[in-house]
């Protein structure tokens, strides 16, 4: 049976796998809200994770690394964006070049930096910070409070995202462009450009994400470490249906079902760890299918505006 | 260029020019037609990833394997990774069709697009790391790796105080679960009550997944740790290096290629495959025309495989484990001690 301390360290452990998830799936969520699927944040969150280690090295601190990962994320998602928003051009062929993109150019400028075959990098790294008060609550106080500050920008961020969806005018145009770009435009919001920041804001985060990787979770680069997350980041949104809350507590949801696989395997526990692994999917697929309260995607989402006539 | 090439250039340009943006490396030009086996005539080598060659372990040591016929037989080489399954056949197809001689498929997960290829293109010779397929021209390189995780985990039960070790694995394959049974009994052998646990995560190159899965068996009071993955491996180590940092008396273990430098302060030694010693032994096997119709066996007996003590902890190694383990290379040399081994070759019994 799990005791306190095991189960301390689990929730840890939780947080730390479900944050980078976290952080990628709230900008992806703003970006849908506003009507664009990026499947291309994939790419920004593995330039992220290069633009963390390498903004790291060159100023000795992870701070200054997260934001340069920040900026290499934008940088991704801003070439998506021109694309998938300005040109019109499909929104998922944009993200799988941007992903595909991002994947290729990561791995040559590492190459070409550090070597062919690699190494690790000893990158300076975010430390876990301790909220005093909260840090002290009996199991969940270090599971929670004691992290990277990374992981406390995304507590913060769900809410602040909450509240700038659902109750300010930016928020209100954003989701009108999401679900009627028309009705949007003819109230005079300019549909293209909020969804270019909506879109290059999602990527910035999951920039953050990629840098949260590399020098929270790894304290090294490696090609293709974002091993999927990108993906899993989209789910997640499902799952949390668009609302920021409800991202946060899906990606948390995400990151203990794989921390939990890592729990029963290293106990020596004969449980098929990839029905565990599946199991946020199930669900993802059940939240899709309206068995667990109502998901329903903008009206708009992945459909280029102007639409051309057919 | 031919008419002919350029159709075909056309045919496969897309896939190939996503596989260049996503890594190519080398030398190859892909401009000829036909392979030319004249006396003379430069080799032609291809080598072919499903990672990427900067993990600082399996994959780069093919690397330095590849860069090693360049400069033993002065080959030309190109290298290309491939991304999805998908691209499998048309990588193979890229390379034969272009006059290659050799191509090296560095992974057990290429056997069957090599077995299509080799029926197409019966001129070129495909030499399937760890594959378990054979025909005449499709030839499995069987790294007994099992041999230096064995020796791997005989320094693991020599180390550990809590009696528990464990192992961080990629994807659960038939050679890494032979890696994997091998460590366990090397670590019974040095220390009969020994508890050893394997973790799957699933991936060979997920660094953070690989932390993850090292904290959890840390957490059980795992203090030696090897793994048996790529470009993750690098989580492994990190995860030893935070754990000792707060006090822990916990050590990692190398594998695949000598990692003892990639992190010096936590690793033990490394269960390595010199792999480039395998590709230049099989490549002049090759031109003696001695390859072909059967696997090829690589391990310890040969100098392939070995465990490799790092240089900077070896004087905490005590001495009667460093007698152990040279009885156990003995052992292996001559064949009489027994170790687990996961044989998939299909027929060769291997």
């Amino acid at each position: 049976m799990l005791e306190w301390g095991a189960l301390a360290a689990f929730l840890a452990a939780a947080v730390r796998v479900g944050t980078p998830l976290a952080l990628a799936a709230l900008g992806e969520a703003v970006a849908e809200r506003s009507g664009v699927i990026n499947i291309g944040i994939e790419g920004s969150l593995i330039a992220g994770a290069l633009g963390g280690a390498l903004g790291a090295l060159a100023y000795d601190s992870a701070a200054m690394g997260v934001l340069v990962g920040a900026g290499a994320g934008l940088a991704v998602g801003v070439v998506f964006a021109f694309f998938a928003v300005v040109l019109n051009v499909d929104q998922i062929i944009a993200g799988t070049a941007a992903t595909v993109g991002g994947l290729g150019f990561t791995g040559a400028i590492y190459q070409a930096r550090f070597g062919a075959t690699g190494t690790q990098l000893s990158l300076p790294t975010l430390a876990p910070v301790r909220v005093p008060l909260l840090a002290d609550l009996p199991v969940i106080g270090g599971a929670f409070f004691e992290q990277a500050w990374t992981v406390y920008l995304a507590y913060l961020l769900a809410p602040a995202l909450a509240w700038w969806l659902f109750r300010t005018e930016w928020g209100l145009e954003l989701r009108a462009v999401g679900e009627e770009p028309d009705a949007a435009a003819a109230a005079g919001v300019r549909v293209r450009w909020t969804r270019f920041r909506a879109t290059a804001f999602g990527a910035a985060l999951a920039g953050v994400a990629g840098a949260h990787l590399a020098l929270a979770s790894a304290g090294t680069f490696s090609e293709g470490m974002s091993a999927g997350r990108g993906f899993i980041a989209i789910a997640v949104v499902v799952l949390g249906r668009w609302h920021p809350l409800g991202v946060l507590v899906a990606s948390l949801f995400f990151g203990a079902a794989t921390a939990l696989q890592f729990v029963l395997q290293a106990r020596g526990l004969a449980v098929s760890y990839q029905l565990v692994l599946a199991l946020p999917y199930l669900l993802t697929l059940a939240a899709l299918a309206g068995w667990v309260g109502r998901a329903r995607a903008p009206a708009a989402l992945a459909r280029p505006w102007p639409e051309t006539e057919s | 260029m031919s008419r002919r090439m350029r159709v075909r250039m056309a045919g496969w340009g897309a896939v190939s020019a996503l596989a260049l943006a996503a890594g190519c490396v080398g030398g190859g030009d892909g401009g000829h037609g036909t392979a030319d086996r004249s006396e003379g005539a430069p080799l032609r080598v291809a080598l072919l990833t499903a990672g990427p060659v900067s993990d600082a372990g399996w994959y780069a040591g093919a690397y330095e394997g590849l860069l090693a016929l360049r400069d033993t037989f002065g080959a030309e080489i190109s290298h290309q990774q491939t991304r999805t399954p998908g691209e499998y056949d048309e990588a193979f197809f890229s390379y034969a069709s272009a006059g290659y001689d050799l191509i090296f498929a560095h992974g057990f997960e290429y056997q069957d697009a090599a077995i299509r290829a080799g029926e197409r293109f019966p001129d070129v010779t495909i030499v399937v790391s760890a594959g378990g397929r054979v025909s005449d021209n499709v030839v499995p390189l069987i790294f007994q790796l099992e041999e230096g995780s064995y020796l791997a985990g005989m320094v693991a039960g020599a180390f550990t105080r809590t009696g528990r070790v464990g192992m961080v694995g990629g994807v659960k394959i038939p050679p890494a679960e032979g890696t994997w049974l091998a460590f366990e009994a090397g670590a019974r052998a040095e220390r009969p009550d020994v508890a050893a646990t394997v973790t799957w995560i699933g991936s060979w190159d997920d660094v953070a997944a690989a932390k993850e899965a090292a904290l959890a068996l840390i957490e059980q009071g795992a203090d030696v740790i090897i793994h048996n993955t790529d470009a993750a491996s690098f989580g492994v180590f990190q995860a030893v290096r935070e754990a000792r940092e707060r006090g822990r008396e916990v050590w990692a273990l190398g594998m695949n290629r000598d990692q003892n430098a990639v992190a010096p302060d936590v690793i033990l030694g490394s269960a390595v495959i010199r792999i480039a010693e395998a590709f230049v032994e099989i490549t002049r096997e090759w031109r003696a025309g001695r390859v072909g119709g059967a696997p090829y066996f690589a391990g310890y007996g040969n100098g392939v495989v070995d465990f490799v003590p790092n240089p900077e902890q070896i004087d905490a190694y005590p001495p009667d484990l460093l007698q152990h383990l040279d009885a156990a290379r003995r052992g292996l040399a001559d064949g009489s001690l027994e170790i687990p081994r996961v044989r998939f070759v299909e027929g060769a019994g291997g």
